[in-house]
Parts: C-alpha cells; structure tokens; sequence
C-alpha cells in the first residue's frame, strides 16, 4: 500500500525530506517525506494526536525541525515563521489565529503587511476585493470587531487573510473543526475555487477525510508521526479497507 | 466655587505630567506584556541628555526633539540587548530585569550628573491666562496641550499607519503576526523605543516642576503607576484619563481633606491603586484584567 503517485523529486513543488520535528524533547515526527507538485492539493488525514498540525507547525517554521522542507528549489527548514511567511507560505493555523480586538478589515490588511514596494496599495485594495469576492459576508463585516464574528466568519477571515499574502503555497489546518457541516461545504468549494483560479499550491490537514478527499488530488495518512499511507485522493477514497483500518470513518 | 475650579485646573496639569508616564507604561504593557518599573528612570535619564544639550549651549526646542531622538533609539536598543535574553522568561524574570535596569539607571545618572539638583528651564513662557475668576498658568496649559499632541500623534500612528498597525497585530496575537510575516522583535524594540519617547517628554515636563535629580521621577512614577492601574493597563486612552483622574485627585485631597496636607498626598495614588484592583481590575478602559 505505499504506491506512489506523486511527482519526481525534479519537478516538485514541496518536496519534504525525512522531516523530524518536536517540541522541547518531544519528539512527534520521526522522518516524514513528501512531494506535493505546483497547483495541487495535498491532503493530510490522519487520527488525533497523529502530528498533523505539527507537521504544518514545522513547513512554517513554528517548531524546531530536522530535515529538508524545500519550496521551489529554496529551503524553508530552520527559518524562522515570519521568514517563511515573506517567502510566500500562509499558513491557516489550529485555531485560526483571528487579530481578536482589530476589525475584519484590519485582520485582512495585516495578511498583506509583509508586502512592499510601488503599487502596493493599489494591489493590496485590489486583493482586499477578491478576497471579499470570495467571502462576501466579510465585506458586510469589515468595520466589525473580528472577535465578535462566528465559527465559521473566523475560519472566512483566516483564509482570506491567508490570501493576502499571495501565497504560492497555502497551509490549512482542520478548517471543518467546529462548523455546521453546510459552512465547511461551502469553505471547501472556496478553497477549490481558489486552487482553479489562481493555481495556489494547497495542502490541507483534516480529521473529516470524506471532505478533504472531495478536493485533494493525492492524499496521505500520518499515524504517530509516521506517513502510513500515500497514494491518489481517488485511491485512498475508493479502498474501503483502508478508510476502515487508517481513517476510521464512514465513506 | 472659583477657588474649587481653580483646584480642579492644577490638578490637571499636574495629571498631564502623570498621563505621559502612564502612557509609556501603557505602551511597554500592551506590546511586550512588560511591567517596566524602570520607566520613570529612564525618563529621568533623557531628561539629563537633554539638559546636556542645552548646558552645551543649544536652544530647548532644539534640544528637545535630539533628546527624544536619542531616548527612541536608547529605547530599542535596551529591549534589544537587555530585555531580549529574557523574552517569554517568567513574570518574576522580567520584573527583575527592570528593576535592575531601574538601579542601574539611577546609579548611572548619580554617576555622570551627581546628585546635586539642578535647574531646568520650563519650555513654557512664565506668567498666567486669567478666565474669568480662573488663573491658569502658561505652564499648565502647555502640559495639557503637549500630552494632546504626544496623544493625538500615537492615536494617528497607530490607526492610520501600516507599521502601527502591525504593532496592534502583534499585541493582540504575536504568534498570529509571525505568520503574516511581522518581524515581532523588530515590532517589540520598537514599542520600547515609543515608550522610551513619551516618557522623556513627561521627564521634561516634571523637571521645571521639580528640579532635576536622579530621584526626580520616583514619586511621579507611583502615581503613572495609580494613573495605568485605574486607566487600564492596556488602554493608552485610559492612561491619559487615570493620569487626570489621579492628579485632580490629588490635588483636591491635598487641599480639602484636613489631614493629608501636602505631605501625605503621596497616599492618593496607593487608595487609588488599592480601589481600582479591588473593584475593576481591568481599569476603566482596559480589557485584561492586571494579575495580582
Ligand atoms: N505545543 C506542544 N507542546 C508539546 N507537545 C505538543 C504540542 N502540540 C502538540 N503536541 C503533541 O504532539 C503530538 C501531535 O500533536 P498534533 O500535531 O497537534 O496532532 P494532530 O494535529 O494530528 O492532532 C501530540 O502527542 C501532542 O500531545
Ligand atoms: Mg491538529
């Protein structure tokens, strides 16, 4: 079951290489390994407490790490998440991360603070549009406290957010955890779209495989700390066996 | 009636000194989580780099903006080398720290300047504004209108600038604007360095008032504490209220209540400390409650 699709070592996009990674002396990923190619979306399943948002942790730079994180040919291990951020890598983080007392319009300004130069007003307007093109509700909220918004407002505004910062590679962690399950429909359609149109690299922990499968191209399975399974989202969905022995869930 | 409004007035201009201190603890508070007791003390220190300047001779209004220059850069260079080692340490940690840059500080200042007080110019002409049966001094005027602007400049910097924006991102979520890419340090040294200029503009404002010696702002330093305590520790707004609230009260206490006379009035700020902690925490402006 460790059939591999995914794209050659040259032409990657992400290519992680024998990851290590803990906290302090926690020790929770034991040399993870994966390519995801430009423009896809890689999907990472896997039970509680497996590592998953560690893993994301360690591609942006909040924890320390062993190994090779390589976006684009430049190495990402060992920078520090600010450096990582400014060298296009958003990351969506457990929890969401909301500014809580700034106002939507603020939290969304602040994605696009690492940008600079002639224009950028202009384009950071230009991409304040968009993102309430997507997400039209924050336009309705903008001058509102982002404190104040729901489950699902929060998780618009950490994705928007994330898109301010052009990124070329987009992390997101369990962006279902917590919302009615029409809201994180929705939110994954958006995410879908985003990938289309403007062919941002996506990779996407989720507990909810069923959802996260519907958009990945490939997926794989991290069980204490440990890439289990890898193969084509399709693939992963369709063997029944394995969605009852790794993902536990009902397909 | 007149002489009570006459009482009031005083007591603002002496709470617009209070409200710049208050407002430099505010400012550390908010960014960095740091009680910074060494406030005052450095305050007291660019007020004697300021009175350098014009012993060498240089005009006050000169002066001034050199010795706020050099108190924002004194003020990022301290949180770079000093308060960075012990960044994330425990509370206690830090507090150390500061306290330890509060001795370090005076020591200093006694070292280079001595002990012996010295004068310092007002920037403000002598002499009064009479209102009606009110008198209000040229200099109390000016104190109140240089905290409005110190207040006014902060509030632009930080609603309507990208860079105090990104400080207000890293005070609400320091991990949060890491990930948009914010140099926090950077945005951390900073804070100090605004706070390090605010507190030298109140240093030269007390220094007319008091004389300048190294223990100049011990007391003033007590009362920003009262004035941050009852404004809100996180509210620069609320640090400006406190430090009016404070000096009015103050001043009427000293003059209406039999027994506290001048010499106890130092005991205003502590009943004040005491009731804001014991019956609103988080001031009247805050958010956070101060931890006890
Ligand atoms: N900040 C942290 N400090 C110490 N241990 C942590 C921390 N965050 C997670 N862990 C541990 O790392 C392991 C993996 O956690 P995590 O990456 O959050 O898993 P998942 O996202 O797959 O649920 C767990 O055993 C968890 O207890
Ligand atoms: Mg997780």
């Amino acid at each position: 079951m460790s059939e591999r699709s995914e794209p050659a070592a040259g032409d990657a996009f992400l290519a992680v290489e024998d990851l290590h990674a803990g906290y302090g002396d926690a020790r929770v990923l034991h040399g993870v390994s994966l390519r995801v190619g430009q423009g896809e979306i890689c999907a990472i399943l896997g039970p509680n407490g497996a590592g998953k948002t560690t893993l994301l942790r360690a591609l942006s730079g909040m924890c320390r790490v062993r190994g090779s994180v390589r976006l684009d040919g430049t190495d990402l291990a060992g920078r520090s998440p600010d450096a990582v951020a400014r060298r296009g890598v958003a990351h969506v983080p457990e929890g969401r991360g909301t500014f809580m007392p700034l106002t939507v319009e603020e939290n969304l300004r602040l994605g696009a603070f690492a940008r600079r130069g002639r224009g950028a007003r202009q384009s950071v307007a230009d991409d304040l549009d968009r993102v309430y093109g997507y997400f039209p509700v924050l336009r309705t909220r903008m001058r509102q406290v982002a404190g104040s918004l729901s489950g699902g407002e929060q998780q618009m505004l950490a994705i928007g957010r994330a898109l301010m910062l052009r990124p070329r590679l987009l992390l997101l962690d369990e962006p279902s955890l917590g919302l009615a399950p029409l809201v994180t429909r929705e939110l994954f359609g958006i995410v879908r779209t985003i990938n289309a149109e403007e062919g941002t690299t996506v990779v996407v922990v989720e507990q909810n495989a069923h959802l996260a499968l519907g958009v990945a191209q490939q997926a794989h399975v991290l069980e204490t700390g440990r890439i289990v399974l890898s193969g084509s989202a399709e693939r992963i969905q369709a063997d029944e066996q394995v969605a009852q022995s790794y993902l536990g869930y009902r397909v | 009636m007149a002489e009570f409004l006459q009482q009031v007035v005083e007591g603002l201009g002496a709470g617009a000194i209070y409200a710049g201190l208050a407002l430099a603890l505010v400012l550390i508070y908010r960014f960095t989580g740091v009680v910074n007791f060494a406030q005052g003390e450095l305050a007291m220190f660019s007020t004697y780099i300021a009175w350098q300047f014009m012993a060498g001779g240089m005009a006050f209004w000169l002066a001034l903006p050199l010795t706020l220059a050099v108190s924002f850069v004194g003020g990022m260079l301290i949180e770079r080398v000093i308060i960075r080692p012990v960044e994330g340490a425990p509370e206690l940690t830090v507090v150390i720290v500061t306290v330890g840059l509060f001795i370090f500080v005076n020591a200093a200042a006694g070292w280079i300047w001595s002990f012996l007080i010295k004068d310092f110019p007002s920037p403000f002409p002598a002499g009064s504004a009479q209102a009606g049966a009110l008198t209000v001094s040229y200099s109390t005027l000016g104190n109140l209108a240089v905290v409005a602007v110190v207040m006014g400049a902060l509030y632009l910097l930080f609603q309507h600038t990208k860079i105090g924006l990104g400080m207000r991102g890293v005070a609400a979520d320091p991990r949060s604007a890491r990930l948009v890419g914010i140099r926090v340090g950077w945005m951390l040294a900073l804070g100090w360095g605004l706070a390090a200029l605010v507190g030298a503009v109140s240093g030269v404002l007390v220094a007319p008032l008091l004389f300048l010696e190294p223990n100049m702002m011990g007391g003033v330093l007590l009362y920003a504490f009262a004035a941050a305590t009852l404004g809100g520790f996180d509210s620069p707004v609320g640090a400006v209220v406190g430090g009016l609230i404070v000096g009015v009260a103050e001043t009427l206490a000293g003059a209406y209540v039999g027994f506290i006379g001048s010499d106890l009035k130092v005991g205003v700020p502590l009943a004040i400390i005491l009731a804001a902690l014991l019956l609103r925490p988080q001031g009247l402006f805050g958010r956070a409650a101060v931890r006890q």
